[in-house]
């Protein structure tokens, strides 16, 4: 009996090796490992090139706020900004920064909405980066305009003279949809830590971090009730940071699109700038995973397949990007609009050497910013097509640079082109930023890479217990599930 | 050993009084406050505007302005009195005053009409009631305001370099005055100002009887008055009266004497109300690029020098039976490039207006060209017509200034009197003036300032502080010679002297104030009848009706003639003998100005440069010598050398460079320019200037340095890229499609643009509803279908608010700019901001060059057309700023107007970015309350990091957050000067044009005290309620109207019916509620260069691209709808 009925089992193929799918952690670790090569990061001794890259981060971070302060008190005037071009550096620095800010939310909203378990390795860190690029970004609106000390008008407070914002304004929208994504996005971050912070707090040897990370993890014990919660409760923030992603990066297309400016109003902004700002995210994602998961012995989790996957991402954003750049000369053309088609002409395609020539006008002023942002963004991104460019850690980190670049030089290019020289060519005028425009800049990087070092130092950069999730190993029937492996 | 002997005794009670200054001055304490070389209370001695001072003053004044509208003239003996206990009659605080005087000039004055706040000066307007006036002023007088509360202007009596006190001065004064009495002039000289007034010639005849041996001196670095010296009256040319106007050189809308009423003439010969109207013509014949150049039909280009041939040759047409200009024409041959037939066209043109035409000559030509232009006017019979000569009674003078300086250099001269002007900067080179002044052994110098001619000779100078127009009294002529008064507006600031009260005290003359001599003039003009009323109505309407003397012909005597046309030196400029024309610069004038931030920052009228001078060289000239915008160049002429920044200038005559004066200045311990004018521009053109070449001179050689030089300029781009915003055409077209300024415009049909269905006779489309109903829309329906409810919540039916521009009037002299800075407390930025694009002109006046598009950059055209338009905020019905402001600064008001509210505004400039128009200024520092100092990049000052007095700057803002980090007097006396009707805008603030928006809610108070019970709150043009708006009051041309529209009688509203108004970028359908009327240029089809201009250039440019306006064409015809012109009319009708 026993051996008719084994032979009626059906014999299920074993895959073939080359379309076997290399597993998300590699090597059959087992869990206990996760936990401490995750954990690991955090609890151990400060590493050298902690210190290294945070002594100069935070010095950055000086800059940062000393050139706040010196533009509050001194004047808007201490930027490059003029008439006509009244937003340069600063609203080129926040578009920038909150397209980077995108690429968290998808990772951990769309992603897993999509099961796409491989976002599980790299969704906590882009979460955070998110995080960061918001507050990085939120700075720009608040310190651009001329009475910073007043930007609380912009909110709708109820006051004894019933003045109320402006709601036909898109920079109004701005500070409702900012607001939200950062409040969502922290929300969607901290939920995703709970079960992390309880997994430093049990391992944690100080009582400052148990105390600590106790208070953090709001008493997460790991029970079937908790998790249950707690799935429930992640997939219905993923349900509303979802609309986010795409909402966010509308509205702040709204603030061109709703102008009547040539080369702002275009109504692909929004799609457009939603692309740009994933491809953009992405490119950070991978500027800074890249070294992370190699100072922190992470490529086994982070492993070149992320990496891959990733770049399949910026390849298709970055196509969808190329294709409105593309776009938007056909509209400006096909639209007969002449000021429209000056903008995207002579403002920025008319290089010196062959367009200008051909069309037989001047060369742009801007046009090295025009072809720096082609040439990172839509060709650059091109060599992901090729396997072996997409899995050489070294090029791929070189292009997510580039994309980085590019994805700042189209900011620059929509915003200062278009208004350098629009309507009326009497108010023409060349702009160039000023010391304080650059380190204002350089200071959000400060910013930036300060509040990633403190994460990476003190929480735990991946989420430990969905990476455990997505491995055979959490199969307690595998071999190696369960807690056979060790301890967690 | 010497005894000091022992003090006075004093009286042991009661009052202290000196004996004489002198025992004051021999205090120890006084002497070692005087010997400290900068004393820590040097502010004791300069620093007259404290607030217990302006008290002071302002009191004085008080007593002096307040005794109502008709006494004003009536001044009380001078008493200083605290605030009133008794209101003066009349005087209601808060409202202004308006006072009549007027600005003196060279040979001539502006009737001028000043309001007054709380007695203290605050804006120049034109005196409309004189005859010669339509209220309107030039751009210096606009700017004359600001030269009254200049903190550098000279504050103190010296002698020998030491501070004394007016008491001391005038007891010097009057010694000086016996010892030329006693030596019956000899041995002294006196340089004197060109004036008008007849107070003064009555003291220099009375001086020069007394004084027979003096020499006497009239010298003016920019001479306008040339012709009257030559043949001795002065033409004085009805512009207004003239079909065909030839200019030669002559810049009667730019640098030549009273341009404000030689530009009205001119424009109302250009106005058209139809196609039909008649138009008058000008030819001009220059090197420069001037605005008269800008605005003639023709314009032929040859050097400055050259001028006279052409002149000589359309002579030689004209009067082919005068042997002198024939001869004369025979020997100058016609400058290269210059066509036969453009002269022989020209000729006959204006042989054909014989009667009405009129030939100009400028300033800047010798005598041979004046004695032309008088001989053909008389020739064609103009005299009379178009031309009018006066017998002005002329102080006559018995020397010169090269020969006083002679005298003074071998030591002829031991008394030197310079009563104003500046002849150590303006003197000419060769002279040597400064070592010359140095030798003299007493000066007097009356000035305005501590400047060159100050510091030339401090230890012998008596200087005493000259008063500004404003705080003195005297009077003037008008060019046609009408006595007018100059009143003053407030007692010194700085208790100065006129120049009356200095000759009257050198003369030792009976009667020593000059509001005494004034009046004593004043009553051999008041002639029979009660004297003192005529004195009354004299000051309160500000001139003299009938005083003008009566006319004559130009004397021209042959003598003239052959002395003139000898002296022409045929010499031609080559590309190594350069011509260099020293011209009078149209913003700081012949340097008078240059301490003036206003006239510094205001952008030239033509090159758009401000906070510099620039070395003019045509295109092809500059290719020559391979020297390009900003190149440093050194410029030698005669052994003398200049160093200054090239600048190309489309228009301009080869071989030939323009030098403006009145730049290169410095500021020393000394004296000198003043903070403003220091070290403003790189070249002094004076230093290259001779007495042989005063206005140009030939063989100036250039050589390149290899330095550069950043010049700041307002307008980077000089292209109109074909786009329709100024729209021109020629008069023949205009007749043949009289709406074609509506068929301009191209891509968005449903808007404006193209001819509009209802005027070829289709029906009217409506436009697209919109998404958003704008209050507006309401008040549209209104007009265009009957019985529909509107919401009128926000529509005024009394008043909506419109201006119109005639862009055919406009000669963009910029008077308009400059009164509007006044008006509306605009502050200046200096060069390192103008750089950075943020200057602040609420109205600019934009320059467009016909030529290639994109290409003009780098291949300016030689013989360019160029246009002006003044832009403004146009107050857009569907104004994109409104919809972008986050917080509602910018919103509109009932009556039509976009207004910002200041308070408001947190500064996020998306307004700026939306606006089509660019016309939003934004306060990027704290511009009213840094000083220029403070406004240079990269670094500016922090209050964080900075400190005045000693005082941190937090600090001090936190005591007193009002006062800036501005010099205290600096802070002091500009802050008299500010408008109280307008906001003084703090940084971090946008701002833009608002219409005087104070002159209409004044103008509206007024009409409903007046209307009371009866409810008639209506503002009515013809009831002359309707207030003026500054730039539209300045403007001579009468280019821009501003009115209500709801009235359809208003000028504003007939305006906008008139075929030629167009919206500028109508297509955005903004709607804007100021719109232009196209230019119409008037060529004549006859002359050689008409091929090229047959159409306007810029028009040309436009139809490459755009098709031909003067035909319906494309969509346009079938689509469009809503013309402006319907537009307006149903404005205009509800």
């Amino acid at each position: 009996m026993a051996d008719s009925f084994s032979k009626e089992l059906p014999v299920i193929p074993s895959v073939p090796k080359e379309l076997e799918r290399e597993p998300l952690v590699l090597n059959k670790r087992p869990i206990g490992w996760i936990s401490d090569q995750i954990s690991g990061v955090a609890e151990g001794k400060t590493p050298k090139w902690w210190w290294a890259l945070f002594i100069p981060s935070v010095a950055i971070t000086g800059v940062c706020f000393a050139m706040i302060v010196y533009l509050m008190s001194t004047g808007v005037g201490v930027w490059g900004l003029q008439i006509p071009v009244a937003w340069a550096w600063d609203i080129t620095n926040f578009v920038f920064w909150i397209g980077i800010g995108h690429a968290g939310t998808l990772i951990s909203a769309i992603l897993f909405l999509l099961r796409q378990k491989w976002r599980t390795s790299i969704n906590r860190a882009a979460e955070a980066m998110t995080i960061f690029a918001v507050m990085c970004a939120g700075i720009f609106p608040l310190i651009h305009i001329g009475r910073i000390w007043l930007g609380w008008w912009l909110l709708p407070l109820p006051n004894s003279n019933s003045i109320w914002p402006q709601f036909r304004s898109p920079l109004l929208w701005d500070v409702f949809a900012v607001s939200t994504y950062f409040t969502v996005s922290l929300l969607f971050w901290y939920m995703g830590l709970i079960p992390d912070l309880a997994v430093m707090r049990d391992r944690a040897k100080s009582k400052i971090r148990q105390i600590a990370y106790g208070i953090f993890s709001l008493g997460w014990t790991g029970s079937n009730r908790h998790w249950s919660n707690y799935e429930k409760a992640y997939l219905l923030l993923a349900g509303l940071s979802t609309p986010l992603v795409l909402s966010v990066h509308s509205i702040v297309s709204f603030d061109f699109a709703v102008s009547q400016l040539p080369g702002w109003h275009t109504t692909i902004f929004p799609p457009y700038f939603v692309a740009g700002a994933v491809f953009s995210g992405f490119g950070m994602v991978l500027t800074l995973m890249l070294p992370m998961r190699k100072v922190c012995h992470l490529e086994e989790i982070i492993t070149v397949r992320h990496i891959e996957l990733m770049g399949k991402v910026i390849l298709a954003t970055g196509s969808i990007v190329g294709y409105a750049y593309g776009m938007e000369f056909f509209i400006a053309w096909y639209s007969g609009n002449p000021y429209e088609k000056f903008v995207f002409m002579q403002n920025r395609a008319a290089d010196p050497f062959i367009l200008g020539p051909l069309w037989g006008v001047e060369p742009a002023p801007y046009w090295w910013a025009y072809w720096t942002m082609v040439s990172c963004n839509v060709i650059c991104p091109q060599l992901f097509w090729f396997k072996k460019v997409r899995t050489n850690m070294w090029i791929v980190f070189v292009i997510s640079i580039f994309v980085n670049i590019g994805m700042w030089f189209e900011r620059f290019v929509i915003i200062v082109t278009s208004l350098h020289r629009d309507y009326m060519p009497s108010n023409w005028a060349y702009y160039s930023p000023t010391w304080v425009d650059i380190w204002q800049f350089v200071g959000t990087f400060g910013l930036f890479m300060t509040l990633f070092l403190l994460f990476m130092r003190f929480l735990p950069t991946i989420a430990i217990g969905e990476v455990k999730g997505v491995t055979p190993q959490a199969d307690p029937h595998h071999p190696m599930g369960g807690a056979k492996g060790g301890h967690h | 050993m010497k005894t000091i002997p022992p003090p006075c005794p004093e009286p042991e009670s009661g009052q202290k009084y000196w004996r004489s200054m002198d025992q004051l001055a021999d205090t120890p304490e006084f002497r070692q406050w005087l010997e400290r070389e900068f004393p820590a209370g040097a502010s004791e001695f300069t620093d007259p505007v404290s607030r217990r001072h302006f008290v002071k003053i302002m009191s004085a004044s008080f007593l002096l302005g307040g005794l109502g509208t008709l006494g004003t003239g009536c001044r009380r003996p001078e008493e200083k009195i605290l605030p009133f206990g008794k209101a003066p009659e009349g005087y209601i605080h808060g409202v202004p005053q308006f006072f009549a005087t007027a600005m003196p000039t060279r040979g001539g004055a502006v009737p001028l009409l000043v309001k007054s706040h709380e007695n203290r000066p605050t804006k120049i307007e034109g005196n409309p009631e004189h005859p010669d006036s339509n209220g309107s002023t030039d751009a210096f007088t606009q700017a004359s305001i600001l030269g009254l509360y200049d903190p550098d202007r000279a504050q103190r009596y010296t002698q020998a370099g030491h501070t004394i006190s007016k008491e001391k001065a005038l007891d010097a004064l009057t010694a000086i005055g016996s010892s030329i009495n006693a030596a019956k002039g000899a041995r002294t000289a006196f340089v004197l100002e060109e004036s008008s007034s007849p107070s003064r010639h009555r003291l220099l005849t009375a001086l020069q009887f007394k004084f027979p041996q003096a020499k006497w001196a009239v010298y003016e670095p920019v001479d306008l008055n040339v012709n009257r010296r030559i043949t001795g009256g002065a033409p004085y040319i009805k512009l207004d009266q003239a079909s065909v106007i030839l200019s030669l050189d002559c810049d009667f809308a730019g640098s030549e004497a009273d341009t404000y009423r030689l530009i009205r003439g001119y424009a109302k010969g250009r106005k058209t109300e139809k196609a039909t109207d008649k138009m008058n013509r000008l030819y001009s014949v220059e090197g420069l690029f001037t605005l008269t150049g800008i605005s003639a039909d023709h314009r032929l280009r040859v050097p400055t020098s050259q001028v006279v041939a052409v002149a000589a040759a359309i002579a030689a047409k004209l009067a082919p039976q005068n042997m002198q200009i024939t001869s004369l024409a025979a020997r100058l041959p016609l400058p290269a490039g210059v066509d036969a037939k453009w002269i022989e066209e020209c000729a006959n043109d204006l042989k054909a207006n014989a009667g009405a035409s009129v030939i100009m000559a400028g300033h800047r030509q010798p005598a041979a060209v004046h004695v032309i232009a008088n001989l053909l006017n008389a020739a064609l019979g103009n005299n009379g017509k178009t031309v009018f000569f006066s017998e002005i009674p002329q102080t006559t003078v018995n020397s010169d200034l090269p020969s006083i300086a002679r005298d003074l250099a071998s030591g002829l001269i031991d008394t030197l009197v310079i009563l104003g002007g500046n002849p150590a900067l303006t003197a000419p080179a060769d002279l040597k003036w400064a070592d010359a002044q140095a030798k003299a052994k007493t000066v007097i110098r009356v000035g305005q300032y501590e400047d060159e001619t100050f510091a030339a000779s401090p230890a012998t100078t008596l200087s005493v502080p000259q008063n500004h127009y404003l705080e003195s009294w005297g009077d003037a002529r008008t060019s046609d010679g009408t006595l007018v008064p100059v009143q003053p507006l407030l007692a010194p600031l700085f208790d100065g002297l006129t120049e009356l009260d200095v000759l009257a005290v050198l003369g030792e003359l009976e009667v020593k104030k000059s509001y005494d001599i004034v009046r004593e003039t004043f009553r051999a003009f008041a002639g029979a009848g009660n004297v003192e009323e005529t004195w009354k109505t004299f000051l309160h309407d500000g001139f003299l009706a009938g005083s003008a003397p009566k006319g004559n012909d130009a004397p021209l005597g042959g003598d003239v003639v052959v002395k003139a046309f000898s002296t022409i030196n045929p010499a031609v400029p080559t590309k190594d003998s350069l011509e260099v024309v020293f011209h009078r610069d149209l913003k700081v004038d012949d340097g008078r100005g240059s301490n003036n931030g206003w006239l510094q920052e205001f952008p030239d009228p033509i090159t758009k440069v401000v906070w510099d001078n620039v070395v003019l060289i045509s295109r092809k000239t500059s290719e020559e010598l391979v020297v390009k915008n900003g190149d440093v160049v050194e410029i030698e002429l005669g052994g003398n050398k200049i160093r200054g920044p090239i600048w190309v200038q489309p228009g301009f005559a080869d071989n030939s460079l323009g030098l403006a004066l009145g730049y290169g200045r410095q500021t020393t311990k000394a004296g000198g320019a003043g903070r403003i004018a220091h070290n403003v521009g790189l070249y002094n053109a004076y230093a290259l200037r001779t007495s042989t070449g005063l206005n140009f001179a030939v063989g100036a050689k250039l050589t390149k340095t290899g330095e550069t030089h950043v010049v700041a300029c307002t307008q980077e781009h000089g292209s109109m890229e074909g786009r329709p915003i100024v729209r021109e055409a020629n008069k023949d077209q205009y007749e043949k499609a009289p709406t074609f300024a509506k068929n301009f415009d191209l891509e968005s049909p449903n808007h404006t643009g193209h001819i509009a269905k209802e005027m070829v006779g289709l029906p009217p489309v409506e436009r697209p509803a919109g998404i958003y109903e704008h209050p507006y829309t309401g008040y549209e329906k209104r007009g265009g279908q009957a019985g529909v409810t509107v919401k009128t919540i926000l529509v005024s039916q009394q008043h909506q608010w419109g201006m119109s521009i005639d862009l055919s009037s406009c000669v963009g002299c910029g008077s308009c700019v400059l009164a509007c800075q006044s008006e509306n407390n605009v502050p200046i930025v200096g060069k390192d901001q103008v750089i950075r694009n943020r200057e602040m002109h609420w109205l600019r006046i934009d320059r467009y060059y016909s030529g290639a598009a994109m290409k003009m950059a780098s291949h300016l055209i030689d013989d360019p057309q160029a246009i002006f338009q003044p832009m403004l905020c146009q107050h857009c019905e569907n104004a994109p700023c409104e919809s972008v402001c986050p917080v509602n600064a910018t919103v509109h008001d009932e009556e039509g107007l976009n207004v910002m509210a200041y308070n408001r505004c947190v500064g996020t400039r998306y307004c700026s970015n939306n606006c089509p128009y660019k016309v939003r200024r934004f306060n990027f520092f704290d511009y009213n309350k840094r000083s220029l100092d403070q406004l240079k990049g990269p670094y500016y000052g922090s209050p964080l990091t900075t400190s005045k007095d000693g005082e941190w700057n937090l600090l001090r803002w936190w005591k007193n957050p009002d006062a800036g980090t501005r010099p205290d007097d600096e802070w002091d006396l500009l802050k008299l000067l500010k408008n109280p009707d307008v906001s003084v805008r703090m940084r971090g603030v946008m701002e833009k044009c608002t219409f005087c928006v104070q002159r209409i809610e004044q103008a509206k108070i007024g009409q409903k005290v007046k209307a009371g019970m009866s409810g008639d709150v209506q503002l009515k043009e013809k009831d002359g309620t309707v207030p003026k708006v500054a730039c539209q009051q300045a403007c001579p041309a009468e280019a821009i109207v501003f009115g209500n529209l709801l009235d359809p009688n208003s000028r504003v509203s007939q305006l906008k019916k008139n075929d030629r108004d167009y919206d500028v970028l109508g297509f955005l359908d903004t709607r804007p509620r100021l719109t232009y009327l196209a230019r119409i240029r008037n060529p004549n089809p006859k002359m050689p260069d008409y091929a090229s201009i047959e159409t306007p250039k810029t028009l040309q440019e436009y139809m490459k691209t755009q098709g031909s306006p003067f035909e319906t064409h494309g969509h346009a015809g079938n689509e469009s709808h809503g013309a402006p012109a319907a537009h307006a009319e149903k404005k205009g009708a509800h």
